[in-house]
């Protein structure tokens, strides 16, 4: 699946592959994440954070007719605002995506799979 | 005044003047929010997470430091709100956490504590990014552990880590593209930078000022700009059309008459305009605000005294100018730094080598060389400090040189002698080296290249053991006559026999003026047919004199 857009030069073609890359991208830089986590893991049972090279796998971008939907599975630190730091990959994930493509989005749902517990 | 022992009393009225000095700050730090989404909240979300720390610190009424810590960072942490939020809750939980439940804090005690902070604040982020809040707290707790080695004074330390934080602050466009770009520091390490200064304050028991001078309206301004420079694009989207900045000098009477309300003042010049920024001390006000009418806001601001500094500008012309400067290219071009001539005959060889990059392609080639006039001429048409001339013909090669010679501007020669090495050459050219290296590379380029030309004899001659009827064609490989036939799609193949051998992976053919699309097409059949492996290319050249030109790579 990919996005067509149609401008007065010709048509640009993004694949989800592309969205989901700057989605991950974005959500990977708010404070809070610690990591990515494989969106099987409910199925699989294994809490794996994700390798910053296949991210890709906590995000999925979804079409349905004219509105993208994004879900991302992430990974937060123990002892943050867990509501808040969701709201701030939304915001930022929104954002970016609008930045770099134009695009807007109409949701970008946040599954917290998982709070990684450090010694401090 | 110093102090040894930091108890939770002091602490806790540390972080009361803290989270008020960030109070009365915090609408100037929203201005400065560009980053990571310019939303213009972090002065808000900041103070919001801040009072929420501060009131649960007033809730307890403890001298131990460490409950008092823990008090502010569980505050800290349920009022979180946006990305700054959410790292100062992290800052303070660690802090708390360093301080291994101590009642009372030495200055080493409080440099650990503020370095530990840091440490969790890093462990929650996959991918810090550095030229934000987060650098300046690493800073100025880098700072504080050295100071700690010698230091006892806990408002001496304090002191240094203040300093060091707003030193920081000053280094975060540096790190931060962005921040740069719109010429302002991070709005969190400011906030940040705004609580330790609280901080210092309470220890010292100084008040502070409302407002703080030391975040420059220059900065602010900028960041507004910034922010409203994304809303149109067109000229006619521009609501409010005058860029507005002025001074009002506050004077007692007309004070005594009208006296001054920051807050009132900026919701009544709301409503004239946006991008509003309103500072003021006590002798002064500073008002930056985008508006149709000018005038207006200026006679409010009359109200409280005399006006200085002035400066209104005109943005609808200011962004009309700026289209204009985009579409018009007529302007006298300046010099650039390379330029590229070449020679070559025939719209379609023009074409490509144009479409590759040359900046003037000199008509000429076999039966018309140009002469060095024609050369120079192209030479200064380039403008451009370096030229680099492909002559694409032997015959050429000299007039070129002359050229070369009498040009003022820096001028080099790649001697190639057909048109596929020209197209070669042309392709190995890089803008970042400099011109011997591209004079060398472009050669070498030029000279791996096979070329290969189908043309017809004028005349009877003998050649290379060759028999050469007047009106035959000719196969010339590299300057070689390699074959002779009546037909002309005959001696292309024999050419092909000659030319191409199995390391060989393309194979261009450009197209002359006097070949049918039909015969191509069936010499491209044929091509494929006998060489598998090759990839072939077909450009339309319109060349005249030679029915084809292969190059061979």
């Amino acid at each position: 699946m990919s996005i067509e857009l149609n401008t007065n030069d010709g048509h640009v073609t993004i694949t989800n592959e592309v969205i989901a890359t700057i989605a991950g991208g974005a959500a990977v830089e708010c404070y809070g994440i610690v990591g990515m986590a494989s969106r099987s893991q409910i199925r699989d049972g294994i809490a794996e954070i994700l390798k910053k090279e296949n991210f890709l796998r906590g995000v999925v971008v979804r079409q349905e007719e004219n509105h993208l939907h994004i879900d991302m599975y992430i990974i937060v630190s123990y002892g943050t605002k867990i509501s808040e730091v969701a709201h701030n990959v939304q915001s930022q994930v929104k954002y970016t995506l609008h930045q770099s493509l134009g695009l807007s989005i109409d949701s970008v749902n946040i599954y917290i799979q998982g709070v990684r517990v450090t010694m401090d | 005044m110093t102090v040894e022992k930091l108890d939770g009393v002091t602490f806790a009225q540390m972080v009361l003047s803290g989270a008020h000095h960030l109070t009365n700050n915090a609408k100037r730090i929203d201005a400065l929010n560009v980053f990571p989404v310019p939303d213009g909240d972090t002065g808000t979300n900041m103070n919001l997470s801040m009072t929420s720390g501060a009131n649960e610190v007033k809730k307890l009424n403890s001298n131990n430091i460490s409950e008092v810590a823990d008090a502010f960072a569980k505050g800290l942490l349920m009022g979180a709100r946006g990305n700054s939020g959410v790292i100062l809750s992290q800052i303070f939980r660690g802090f708390s956490r360093g301080m291994e439940k101590k009642s009372t804090l030495t200055a080493k005690g409080l440099a650990n504590a503020i370095d530990s902070g840091v440490a969790s604040a890093y462990k929650a982020v996959m991918k810090p990014v550095e030229g934000t809040i987060l650098t300046v707290a690493k800073d100025a707790a880098k700072e504080a552990v050295e100071v700690a080695q010698k230091e006892n004074d806990v408002i001496a330390l304090m002191e240094d880590v203040v300093k060091e934080a707003k030193a920081s602050l000053k280094r975060t466009p540096d790190l931060l593209p962005v921040l740069k770009e719109v010429g302002v520091v991070d709005s969190g390490g400011q906030g940040l930078v705004t609580i330790y200064e609280g901080f210092l304050a309470a220890l010292k028991g100084e008040a502070l000022p409302e407002s703080n001078a030391d975040i420059d309206m220059e900065e602010m301004v900028n960041a507004e700009h910034h922010k409203s420079a994304h809303d149109f694009m067109d000229t006619a989207d521009i609501e409010f059309g005058y860029c507005t900045e002025f001074m009002i000098k506050f004077e007692a009477d007309k004070l005594s008459k009208n006296p001054f309300n920051e807050e009132e003042f900026r919701n009544e010049l709301s409503e004239h305009g946006d991008s509003l920024l309103v500072v003021s001390d006590d002798d002064i006000i500073k008002v930056h605000v985008h508006a149709e009418y000018p005038g207006t806001c200026m006679t409010l601001g009359q109200r409280y005294g005399s006006l200085t500094n002035m400066k209104i500008e005109n943005m609808r012309e200011q962004h009309t100018a700026l289209v204009d400067e985009a579409n018009n290219r007529n302007e006298p071009k300046e010099k650039t730094e390379y330029a590229i001539v070449t020679v070559a005959m025939g719209s379609g060889l023009t074409e490509l080598f144009e479409s590759l990059g040359a900046s003037v392609v000199i008509e000429g080639g076999q039966t018309m060389n140009p002469s060095t006039k024609d050369i120079t001429d192209a030479i200064k048409q380039a403008n451009a400090q370096n030229v680099l001339i492909l002559p694409n013909n032997k015959n050429i090669i000299m007039a070129a040189d002359q050229a070369a010679d009498l040009a003022e501007e820096n001028v080099e020669v790649v001697p190639t002698s057909t048109i596929p090495q020209g197209i070669s050459a042309l392709l190995a050219f890089h803008p970042q080296a400099d011109i011997a290296a591209n004079k060398k590379t472009m050669d070498e380029a030029g000279k791996l290249v096979k070329t290969g030309q189908v043309t017809y004899a004028v005349r009877d001659t003998q050649i290379d053991g060759l028999t050469i009827e007047n009106g035959n064609f000719m196969g010339i490989a590299d300057g070689k006559i390699k074959a002779s036939h009546q037909d002309k799609l005959e001696v292309t193949k024999l050419l092909l026999q000659e030319m191409v051998s199995d390391d060989d992976e393309i194979l261009t053919v450009l197209q002359g003026e006097d070949s049918e699309d039909e015969e191509v097409k069936a010499l491209v059949t044929y091509i494929e047919d006998v060489y598998e492996n090759i990839e072939i290319e077909v450009h339309k050249g319109n060349q005249p004199v030679y029915s084809y030109i292969f190059s061979v790579e």
